[in-house]
């Protein structure tokens, strides 16, 4: 097990962000690991969606 | 403990609310040294029944307790919010001690006196307590957004230990580690001024992070440091950390009183909290993206966006397309837990009243 920083920029389509942020946000992680810690440090609503910058510490 | 039992007549049933104020981030209030506890105080005043996390409770030597207050380290907070843990309150808690390899031989008295100090004057049930096999090697990081990192060089040092503890009877863990010391940077220096972040923060829940998804019993960390020269010009905020030679006292008595942690797959029982009871989270307006304010959020659950506290982030409603309920400052925010609490709606305290 090791614990490896992250930074992920990502636009997520406004109905899935609306429907469920969390799992939004852990799947686009989960891709690259087990997020431990994570938190959104910019946003900003684009018009092809909810633009998002995802700071983790993850499990890989 | 919260749960309502007998209440006299006309008090209202409590309110369950979350307040979170993110670890590391520089936050005005809660940024510093446990400088968010008059903010805890205040609304477990208004809600009677205040679940929030050591960052907003650890002064270091200075600490309170209440029995309307629960102490749920982050990771646990994110799956309470999930729905995937309940929290059963405690009224005590055999909190083991785990402390890194890395200590040097008198850091390490000075903290295992406060052990003793613990027992002898607060009278708290300190159970078994160990060195870790190996340094954890803690190292300190910075994320592009300023706010506070960190990592760990041996996690299952961690956790072998954390492990070991769990099965000499500990229901609770305080884990020790020996952090990097600052020598004079101008991060530091910023800190003890009162304008800068945190730079422990984010390897400290890293940590109590990590032990509290293996082991699931409330964890919470105190840093081992070497002593600063004293400073004339200390921020006040700051100052908790400077009056004496460990962080342990703080998370000793927070754990203390901790809630279990109960998987929501188990049959639920009385007095247990879940996340489907809480009335509302409380949160710094620009911080709004952590895992609890926005499971909450997918929930319905009212977020109360507090202006009045600033930190690096602009993370607000309007860049996460929330619906909020704003308030000035925590004093407003606690008037809106009352008012909900009463049954009220807070509109109703305003002039010119709205339209329905």
């Amino acid at each position: 097990m090791r614990l490896q920083p992250f930074e992920l920029e990502l636009v997520i389509e406004p109905q899935r962000w609306q429907q469920g942020r969390v799992a939004a946000c852990r799947q686009a992680l989960a891709a690259h690991g087990e997020p431990l810690r994570w938190a959104i440090t910019a946003a900003e609503q684009r018009p092809e969606g909810q633009w998002l910058r995802l700071e983790a510490v993850l499990l890989v | 403990m919260v749960a309502a039992g007998s209440r006299a007549a006309g008090v209202s049933e409590p309110l369950p609310t979350l307040l979170v104020i993110p670890t590391g981030i520089g936050c005005e209030q809660g940024g510093f040294a446990g400088d968010a506890l008059p903010v805890a105080r205040l609304l477990a005043a208004a809600s009677d029944c205040l679940i929030t996390h050591p960052n907003v409770m650890n002064g270091a030597a200075l600490y309170w307790s209440d029995p309307r207050i629960h102490y749920v380290e982050g990771w646990s907070l994110d799956a309470f919010a999930k729905g995937s843990l309940r929290l059963r309150p405690q009224r005590r808690q055999r909190i083991g001690v785990l402390f890194d390899a890395g200590i040097e031989p008198e850091l390490l008295l000075r903290h295992r006196q406060v052990l003793a100090a613990a027992r002898a004057t607060l009278g708290l049930d300190i159970g078994p307590e160990l060195v870790s096999d190996e340094p954890l090697g803690v190292r300190l990081s910075q994320a592009s957004s300023g706010s506070s990192w960190g990592q760990l060089e041996q996690p299952g040092a961690l956790l072998q230990a954390g492990s070991r503890l769990k099965h000499a009877g500990a229901t609770a863990i305080a884990v020790v580690a020996r952090f990097p010391d600052d020598n004079g940077s101008g991060a530091l220096e910023a800190y003890r001024n009162g304008s800068g972040v945190d730079a422990l923060a984010g390897a400290e829940a890293v940590i109590s992070h990590l032990l509290v998804r293996e082991l699931q019993i409330p964890c919470a960390h105190a840093p081992a440091l070497a002593p600063l020269a004293p400073m004339a010009e200390l921020d006040s905020r700051a100052a908790a950390e400077e009056l004496g030679h460990t962080f342990l006292p703080c998370v000793l008595v927070g754990l203390s009183r901790a809630p279990d942690l109960c998987p929501a797959s188990e049959p639920w029982r009385s007095q247990e909290l879940a996340i489907d009871q809480v009335g509302a989270v409380v949160a710094p307006a620009g911080a709004l993206g952590g895992e609890t304010v926005l499971a909450c959020a997918d929930r319905g659950i009212p977020i109360v966006a507090v202006r009045s506290n600033p930190s690096l982030l602009q993370v607000d409603a309007a860049a996460l397309d929330l619906a909020v309920v704003p308030a000035a400052d925590y004093s407003a925010a606690a008037g809106l837990v009352l008012a909900w609490r009463e049954g009220l709606d807070p509109r109703a305290l305003m002039r010119p009243l709205s339209a329905c």
